[in-house]
């Protein structure tokens, strides 16, 4: 068992509380022991930083430093957004002596640890999808899919920019697809598998992020994809939630149902129900359970 | 050396595409602009690119290589040729093509132009002595100086796919470059300016300008200082600035972000009754967490007075940013994802060709 602090972040705390729970219950049986943050809060998504950019560095510090307190070496994401904040603060904090002395003294004069810059911070696609976490979804994942296609969507900032996160080629990603087909289905090829999703400005500026969300969902569609799976929950939340909107604007209804990385893994796992969730998406992912269940 | 291309031509008089394969006998050290200029002398004279300084500082040789804006006197090509890979070459995107690797610029200079780019002193004449910037102040635009306006960031920005009329990476790192100049004295009229409805909140952090940029400029955290330096200056009736504000209040009060207050806040109230029937819709699904009892972070408190001692240490807008030459570096790719991977297979992003690697450098020199 590897023990690694795990970061929820906002999204998987409330209202993707599915990819929390399937995460948790499919941990064990990748090799991971969580140990859950408490004392944390958001990472300000990309939205801190671009209002009060000192405050966002704090912030992330503050949940690097509870972090190396659990005293394990790595912190665990589940969340693009979050994987992006926290690496840029931590590769910013560890490369400059001046500024990390700074923050650490507000850290302690608020009362919270101060940070060394012992953590380093892994997505949970990551994790399992290269050495030994690999192996053992291999081996956790013996249900199979059947043969289910599922088009991989990375999402934008588990890849760009490529100097912060940099786990693999952002051009020509292929973690989820390894992942896919350890899980015994076929991923399919799509090129907006790397683009935006929009959620950033979907409530800002609706027409242009609809223009974006509309991409991967065509475009997997059109491949025979059954399913979409994604690493990020925000992008979940756009391409589950926001579909309807496209068939409002666009009359074309795809019902492609998406899935969080947790719960794709967890189904060729053999996670139940109440580990998965799947009452909890807006689009019907019963086509795929009856897929699965044939 | 062979080296093996397809292109992407394009006649717009007859408005035809297609991809034509060329071989060539090129010098170990080539690039793919000099590949080009070989091509055009010696196979087919009628191919259409630009260029001008070939040593990356005049900006005219963007074009894509599978996919992705590069600028063609920056790709060596000898690891490419020799891993038999073919790449796939053609013209920028988000701009119209004239023919073949030659994309219209005009839309590009006319966000360029939108931006005023030409620093409007206000400042009193500081008399016998020199007016000093100091080294910090500078840092907070070094990056944007670095801009040769290429256009490679413009090309894959996901924003301007959607949205033609966005000003996009280039123009809004160029407008940075003259907010963050303490010379200038035009900086509350010029961040009013890029507010507006195809301004600053309209990036979607796609994140793609900073993988393209050949010169390390980061257009997108140009953005995030824009945005940082309206906010400090009130400029922030953009629901997209009111939504990154919501973020901060929510971080401070409750730890974690009230989604569910989410969008009166970002749309305003009357907007936001039109949005009720969707919401109804997610609510079903607990999308929506109720909004009371707020989820409410342990240690909350400490947050809060983070928030309040970092505003009085005078970091606020842009300056808040980590500048300087650490944030210049890029880290090593882990290769983490693929250990196998043949960093220049198929479809591989080419790496710069460093001199003294490799055997390439050694024969071309005998
Ligand atoms: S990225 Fe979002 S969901 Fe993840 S913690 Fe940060 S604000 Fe919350
Ligand atoms: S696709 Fe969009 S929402 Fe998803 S990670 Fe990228 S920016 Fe975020
Ligand atoms: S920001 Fe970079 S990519 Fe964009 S125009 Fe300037 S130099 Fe080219
Ligand atoms: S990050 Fe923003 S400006 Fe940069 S390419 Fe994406 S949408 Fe365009
Ligand atoms: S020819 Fe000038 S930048 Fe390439």
């Amino acid at each position: 068992m590897r023990t690694v602090a795990y970061y929820k972040g906002c999204l998987a705390s409330l209202s993707a509380k599915e990819l929390d729970i399937s995460t948790q219950a499919l941990a064990p049986k990748v090799g991971l022991e969580l140990v859950e943050l408490e004392r944390v809060t958001c990472c300000g998504a990309g939205d801190i930083h671009e209002a009060e950019p000192d405050y966002y560095l704090h912030l992330n510090a503050r949940i690097l430093a509870y972090a190396e307190e659990t005293g394990s070496d790595t912190l665990m994401t589940v969340c693009n957004v979050c994987t992006l904040n926290l690496r840029q603060a931590n590769f910013q904090l560890k490369g400059d002596a001046a500024l990390l002395e700074r923050v650490n003294a507000n850290l302690v004069s608020v009362g919270a640890p101060a940070y060394s810059g012992g953590v380093d911070v892994q997505h949970f696609l990551w994790l399992v999808s290269a050495g030994e976490g690999y192996e053992l979804l291999r081996q956790a994942a013996h249900k199979g899919l059947k043969g289910l296609k599922i088009a991989p969507f990375y999402g934008c900032q588990i890849l760009r920019p490529s100097k912060l996160l940099g786990f693999e080629d952002p051009d020509k990603p292929s973690s989820l697809e390894r992942i896919i087909e350890a899980c015994g289905g076929e991923a399919i090829d799509y090129p907006a598998k790397i683009k935006c999703c929009g959620f950033p400005i979907i409530q800002a500026r609706e027409d242009v992020a609809l223009g974006e969300l509309i991409q991967p969902i065509e475009q997997a569609s059109e491949a025979g994809a059954d399913a979409i799976v994604t690493p990020c929950p925000l992008c979940h939340l756009s391409l589950d939630a926001w579909q309807s909107k496209l068939r409002e604007q666009t009359g074309r209804d795809f019902r492609m149902p998406i899935l969080h990385l947790s719960q794709l893994i967890g189904v060729a796992a053999g996670l139940d129900d109440s580990e998965l969730k799947f009452k909890r998406h807006v689009v019907s992912v019963a086509p795929v359970v009856e897929h699965l269940r044939i | 050396m062979q080296v093996a291309l397809k292109i992407w031509r394009f006649d717009a008089v007859a408005g035809e595409r297609k991809l034509v394969d060329y071989e060539i006998d090129a010098p170990e050290w080539v690039t793919l602009l000099d590949v080009l200029d070989l091509i055009k002398d010696q196979v087919d004279g009628t191919l259409a690119y630009r260029k001008s300084c070939r040593m990356m500082i005049c900006g005219s040789c963007g074009m894509r290589m599978d996919g992705a804006a590069v600028l063609a006197c920056k790709i060596r090509m000898y690891d490419i040729a020799q891993s038999g890979h073919i790449p796939v070459i053609s013209a920028m995107g988000n701009m119209p093509i004239v023919k073949d690797l030659v994309t219209d610029m005009q839309p590009f200079w006319g966000k360029i132009r939108a931006m005023s780019p030409w620093l409007q002193p206000g400042y009193q004449d500081p008399g016998e002595k020199e007016f000093v910037v100091s080294e910090e102040q500078m840092d907070t635009i070094h990056k944007e100086s670095l801009c040769i306006m290429c256009g490679c960031c413009v090309s894959e920005c996901n924003s301007m796919e959607s949205d033609p009329e966005f000003l996009g990476p280039a123009a809004l790192a160029k407008g940075m470059r003259f907010v963050g100049d303490v010379r200038d004295h035009a900086t509350v009229e010029r961040l009013q300016e890029y507010s507006g409805q195809h301004g600053i909140w309209d990036c979607t952090r796609c994140y793609f300008c900073q993988e393209r940029c050949p010169k390390g400029v980061d257009p997108r955290d140009a953005i995030a200082k824009l945005g940082a330096e309206a906010m400090k200056e009130g400029i922030d009736s953009d629901m997209g600035a009111k939504h990154a504000k919501w973020f901060v209040t929510s971080s401070k009060t409750t730890g974690w972000l009230r989604e569910t207050e989410l969008v009166p806040k970002t749309q305003g109230v009357a907007r936001s009754l039109k949005e009720v029937k969707f919401a109804m819709g997610l609510l079903k699904h607990g999308k929506v967490p109720p909004p009371i009892p707020p989820h409410v972070a342990k240690d909350v408190d400490e947050a809060r007075a983070l928030f309040d001692l970092v505003s009085q240490q005078g970091r606020g807008g842009a300056a808040g940013i980590v500048q300087g030459e650490h944030a210049l570096e890029r880290l090593e790719f882990e290769q983490g994802g693929n250990p196998d991977r043949d960093p220049f297979g198929e479809g591989s992003f080419p790496e710069p060709f460093l001199p003294g690697q490799g055997e390439g450098e050694e024969e071309a020199e005998s």
